[in-house]
């Protein structure tokens, strides 16, 4: 099986590049030992054209400079693998040539350093394509061919370094043909190893980059995990805290009346009694709300109720409803409704929560004398619902938070004590369950304007629990 | 007659109102409803102790209204308790380590009177 490296250069040319680098460095200490034996060769009595040598180990160490410098420039970025490989290519045409000549002038078919042209054959394979390596293997073969022949016919001089060898006899023949399969043979066995080799590589390159995948999307399934565990924690803490608010304080009444500070049969003890129950309900109003909202959280157990939900008539029974509040205030509720508005699937209690819940907050905040306008319109698809009022208004920076959990304005707070801060909570969930969205903006002139977008078709879809913190009733703590 | 007067901040008229009747059993108690109130009157008439709320309108209205009075001169000398929710608890201890928070004493809600008046009476008497 052909093994396509291009397709694969990202894996392979950095490995590449580093293995130039590395062969640039051996070729330090092979230039070296070529002038090391070109100035000890004369020291030792062998015969030889060491001068020679010395020319051969500078060449080497010119080029090399050159390489190295080519190599330096591709630092950091080391480029494709074919632009790679044509410089592994270089090296190994130049060191081929460097190695004919030094064998010229070490003994011919007798140099000790034939040797060297398998070790380069076997680089070469690892570095560059096979098919490429043959054919440098048969031109390698072909030089040594006619050196030889160069040699034998006395065209070109012997140079034997032992002193009683003085011409290349018929054991050269041997010599030149055993070098050459050796060298073919290391090509094959150097392929053969390394192709299996780069599969792996690749195999194991792949497996990689799959796990750290994996341990990406593990890693962001926990940060989930943990964002909605402490947005649970928190939401656990903070309901905690606001039963806990209305609890001290009547534990601290009754405490108060116990312990005689005052009498519980007089007018003062009888209006501590009373505090104490308002507060009770302010619990118990709480305790509503947590479940409501854990209700509209779960959503599932809701899909049975879904139907077509008239949003006209809804919100008219709404105005029936709120009459006697809006009256009770001296508020003036006002209806400006254009066309029908149905949505194909509602959950008619949640709305009904909602809208009511929109309308009542418009009422409570406002002065005596105010009005609420109801404004109900289709646009693209979807029915758009108002709330407006000129009551006490939204801080501009609390815009969005009112719609957190046990969230109330400071100026709400100032305005009255009612209200638990979970209804707007409750509110969006029971929108955005029907697929809807809500915002909250400050009136032109004062007081507040929440619109609430529905599509008019659409399944209320099922909220996840863990989408948004909420609770069941049984995780409540009891 | 009661010598000492005392500002009590708390937003649950219910809870000031208990709390009133245990303290005016030894000092002159005064109330307010949130911080920027409190603060008129310490400004006005420097009370013997301030007894702060530490969530009122806003989160730490408590905390911000302590740092106001120990940063102007005429009120540092002020000694102040903050009484806050249980969980609020190691809050308040980590920004009174830090010193954000210079009080007296913090308590925790709720507080029986009888404790109450002894802290009190060991902060001024």
């Amino acid at each position: 099986m052909t093994l396509h490296e291009e397709r694969f250069s990202y894996i392979f040319a950095p490995e590449l590049y580093e293995r130039l680098r590395w062969f640039v460095r051996l070729r330090w200490w092979a230039a070296l030992g070529l002038v090391a034996t070109s100035l000890f060769g004369p020291a030792l009595g062998l015969p030889g054209a060491w001068p020679a040598l010395g020319v051969v180990g500078g060449f080497v160490c010119a080029y090399n400079v050159f390489f190295r410098v080519a190599l330096g420039r591709r630092e950091g970025h080391p480029g494709g693998l074919r632009g790679l490989r044509a410089c592994a290519l270089r090296q190994m045409v130049m060191d081929l040539a460097a190695l004919l000549v030094t064998v010229h002038f070490t003994g011919g078919m007798l140099s000790p350093l034939l040797p060297f042209f398998t070790i380069h054959m076997a680089l070469g394979t690892i570095m560059i394509a096979t098919r490429t390596m043959h054919v440098l293997a048969t031109v390698t073969a072909a030089g040594l061919l006619g050196e030889y022949l160069g040699e034998a016919s006395g065209w070109l001089a012997f140079h034997g370094i032992h002193p009683e060898v003085t011409e290349c006899g018929r054991a050269c023949d041997l010599h030149l043909v055993a070098i050459t399969v050796a060298m073919f043979g290391i090509i094959y066995l150097t392929d053969s190893v390394t192709s299996r080799f780069k599969r792996r590589n690749i195999e194991l390159h792949h497996a990689k980059r799959e796990l750290e995948e994996q341990a990406a999307r593990l890693r962001r399934a926990l940060e989930d995990i943990r964002r909605v565990e402490d947005r649970k924690s928190h939401y656990m803490r903070i309901s905690a805290h606001q039963l806990r608010s209305p609890l001290g304080t009547i534990r601290t009444t009754l405490r108060v009346l116990l312990d005689g500070y005052v009498d519980p049969a007089s007018d003062k003890g009888r209006k501590f009694l009373e505090g104490a129950v308002e507060r009770v309900d302010e619990l118990l109003a709480i305790v509503g709300d947590l479940l409501e909202l854990a209700k509209v959280r779960e959503g599932l157990d809701r899909a049975p109720w879904t139907r077509n939900v008239n949003l006209n008539q809804l919100l008219a029974d709404i105005f029936d409803s709120l009459e006697p509040a809006a009256e009770g205030k001296q508020v003036r509720l006002v209806p400006d409704f254009e066309g029908v508005a149905v949505l194909e699937h509602g959950i008619p209690p949640d709305l009904v929560y909602a809208f009511e819940n929109l309308v009542d907050n418009a009422i409570k905040y406002s002065e005596p004398g105010g009005e609420v306008v109801v404004e109900l319109r289709l646009v693209d698809g979807r029915a758009r619902v108002r709330v407006k009022d000129r009551g006490i208004g939204i801080p501009e920076e609390m815009l969005e938070d009112v719609f957190l959990e046990f969230v109330r304005a400071p100026n709400a707070k100032r305005f009255t004590r009612e209200g638990t801060g979970l209804g707007l909570s409750i509110v969006k969930e029971v929108i955005e369950a029907h697929g809807g969205k809500i915002w909250a903006e400050r009136r032109e002139g004062g007081g507040t304007v929440v619109t609430v977008e529905l599509p008019l078709r659409g399944d209320p879809r099922p909220r996840s629990r863990e989408g948004n913190g909420g609770v069941t009733p049984e995780e409540l703590p009891s | 007659m009661p010598g000492k007067r005392i500002l009590l901040v708390d937003d649950d008229e219910v809870f000031v109102e208990a709390v009133r009747a245990v303290l005016e059993t030894r000092y002159a108690v005064e109330t307010a409803p949130n911080g920027t109130e409190a603060l008129r009157r310490v400004r006005e008439d420097p009370p013997d102790l301030v007894i702060l709320d530490v969530m009122m309108d806003h989160l730490s209205e408590g905390f911000d209204v302590a740092r106001e009075l120990r940063r102007d001169e005429k009120t540092r000398g002020i000694p102040i308790i903050m009484l806050t929710g249980v969980d609020q608890v190691y809050n308040v201890r980590m920004e009174v380590e830090e010193d954000w928070v210079p009080c007296e004493k913090y308590l925790e809600k709720p507080i029986a009177p009888q404790e109450l008046l002894e802290h009190v009476a060991e902060v001024i008497g």
